[in-house]
């Protein structure tokens, strides 16, 4: 019973990895660069894989989420200023997730898009309301492995596999390198998204997990994280054997599912356009609830989808504003696909301040007791920091540089 | 038995859990009574919005005026103790705490499917 | 009534000048009763410490004692002459 519980967390999990952010950089770095980059996924992965198994151990021991610690860490000032940008960041991405439902669905029905972005936005909001956390998750997780069709699609693409292989070693590109320094970090920062360890680490808490379940926190980040990580390389080798020197950058949603149909045909590009409406839909919900866990824990109300709608009535108010707000962003006509492009970079300058309270908490014995970080959490808790802070601080400066990648 | 508590990094930014457990908002700042040559000590928690004027400068001032200034006053007889929260001998009603969430939540119970 | 925002930021220092750091955190013993403050932390170690850094048994001398305190005044809080960190 234990493994089949497992089982489905990392199902969902997977399926719950790609949001749109990675699907637009893991297709358009494949399209620029080919497999020049699939190191850096590598280093995206593992990164998220050591931030999210420490986060889930810090909520399931000390019951703490992400901001509960920033608070508590950084003071009520800096504290404020992480939230603040964290808020905005998560408006942006939200907005660009529903969007990117709203196109799905209009490539799969032939509905306006505007009527599709109000559809999209009652579903969620009944889903969200009617159904418990694990349900959420498991709904939306296992749509998402229909992006799995990628997968297929690499292999039936034939691309050349030892470039492919030669692309998982680190290298420094022979020409530009700026643009490829701004993939890497776009690569970077999509992989380790503020919103995912912030809604891993609530998630925790919403699945009431003890320190009996620490095996399935690590099992979770471990194997998901891991195994959607290989879909991220599905994306840029689809990406690399379809699109690289053939001048089409992937803008459209419509290019990446289409990643699907020239090897796959009809079905190729009806899962891929169906895996794209679960994966980035769940990623939807999953921003949309990091914006009112951050809200709720800085402001020590009670919240949680486990305590039920009236059960937290400020968190419920809070993520239906959310959820309005970026219903609103997303009639204005912004293109999602482009939104997403800043969404991820500035998400990248917001990484430290989220990610220093954890680890810092991470390793404080009076919440923690005996489930401290031991050495290898730390050694990799570090080493990711220095990463973190270079993204960081090379973020804005290389989007403004490359032009957004347009170079 | 005594131990020593670190006020601002032990205390001060932790949430508040009533007697069931319910989050009730966070230590924002303490109130002390006392002085130099005297005892000084701790006498009250503040909680609210209002708390946190002081805390921020300008951005408090007005992240205190958004959230209506309020400030719960909360003596340090109603804790039962500190640990990684602080946990209250009362409900959140009794002590003045939670009132945004019981304003809101007849509001909730209208819509159908509120109770899940 | 005084509150506990109101002494952060306040230069500790003797009546003859001697600086020891800006007041970050109030050092208290916790019994059965109300907490009742033993010190005045100080200067950047203490702060090191509020981040979660520096374990307190590992510390340096960082803290000042409150019977040390004179007056309160200004922005500052004032201590006796020959008063040493602790």
């Amino acid at each position: 019973m234990k493994i089949f519980q497992i089982a489905l967390g990392i199902l969902a999990a997977i399926g719950g990895f790609v949001d749109i952010g990675d699907l637009v950089f893991n297709v358009s770095a494949g399209a620029t660069f080919g497999y020049q980059l699939l190191w850096v996924i590598v280093v995206g992965v593992v990164g998220i894989i050591v931030y999210s198994e420490m986060c889930g151990r810090v909520a399931t021991v000390s019951g703490k989420a992400v901001f509960d610690a920033v608070r508590e860490r950084l003071g009520f000032r800096t504290g404020l200023a992480a939230l603040v940008s964290a808020q905005v960041v998560n408006l942006m991405t939200l907005t660009a997730e529903i969007g990117g439902v709203a196109i799905c669905l209009q490539l799969l029905s032939g509905l306006p898009y505007r009527w599709l972005i109000v559809i999209a936005g009652i579903v969620l909001a009944v889903i969200v309301w009617t159904t418990s956390f694990d349900w959420i998750e498991r709904i939306f997780g296992y749509g998402g492995l229909c992006l799995l069709v990628f997968a297929v699609a690499a292999v039936k693409l034939h691309p050349a596999w030892g470039a492919v292989g030669h692309g998982f070693v680190p290298h420094v590109p022979t020409q530009s390198p700026l643009l490829y320094a701004y993939f890497a970090i776009g690569l970077l920062g999509a992989a380790m998204t503020p919103y995912e360890v912030y809604f891993y680490s609530s998630g925790a808490i919403e699945e009431q997990w003890g320190p009996k379940d620490l095996g399935l926190n690590k099992a979770n980040a471990m194997i998901g994280y891991g195994l959607g990580g290989f879909l991220s390389f599905a994306l840029m080798i689809v990406g690399g054997a379809l699109f690289l020197g053939k001048g089409i950058e992937p803008e459209f949603l419509g290019s990446i599912a289409l990643g699907a149909e020239v090897p796959l045909g009809q079905i190729g590009l009806l899962l891929a356009l169906v895996g794209i409406v679960f994966a980035v839909g769940g990623a939807a919900i999953d921003t949309l609830f990091s914006g009112a866990y951050n809200l709720a824990q800085f402001l020590g109300w009670e919240w949680g989808r486990y305590r039920s709608n009236s059960g937290a009535p400020r968190f419920t108010v809070t993520w239906l504003v959310l959820l309005v707000l970026g219903l609103g962003l997303v009639m204005t006509g912004v293109d999602p696909v482009q939104l997403t492009e800043y969404a991820v970079i500035f998400s990248a300058v917001a990484l430290p301040l989220t990610y220093i309270p954890i680890l810092l908490v991470a390793n404080d014995r009076s919440y923690m007791r005996e489930y401290v970080n031991g050495r290898l959490a730390n050694v990799l808790g570090l080493f990711y920091l220095v990463v973190i802070v270079i993204v960081a601080l090379t973020a804005v400066p290389l989007l403004i540089l490359t032009n957004a990648g347009q170079n | 038995m005594t131990k020593t508590l670190d006020l601002g990094l032990q205390l001060v930014d932790r949430q508040l859990l009533d007697s069931e457990d319910r989050r009730c908002g966070n230590v924002d700042d303490l109130a002390l009574e006392g002085g130099p040559g005297e005892r000084l000590e701790v006498v009250a928690i503040l909680s609210g919005p209002g708390a946190w004027r002081r805390r921020a400068g300008l951005i408090g001032r007005f992240a205190a005026w958004i959230g209506g200034g309020r400030v719960v006053r909360i003596p340090w007889e109603e804790v039962a103790n500190v640990s990684a929260h602080v946990k209250l001998r009362k409900r959140a009603e009794e002590l003045g705490l939670g009132r945004g969430d019981d304003r809101l939540r007849p509001f909730i119970q209208k819509i159908p499917g509120a109770e899940r | 009534m005084r509150t506990f925002s109101s002494f952060l930021g306040r230069m500790v220092e003797t009546e003859s000048g001697r600086r020891f750091g800006a007041c970050r955190d109030l050092r208290a013993s916790l019994g059965h009763g109300r907490p009742e403050v033993q010190a005045i932390v100080v200067g950047r170690l203490g702060w090191l410490e509020h981040l979660g850094i520096r374990r307190p048994s590992a510390r340096p001398p960082n803290a000042v004692p409150w019977e040390a305190v004179v007056r309160i005044e200004g922005d500052r809080i004032v201590v006796r002459d020959g008063t040493e960190l602790e």
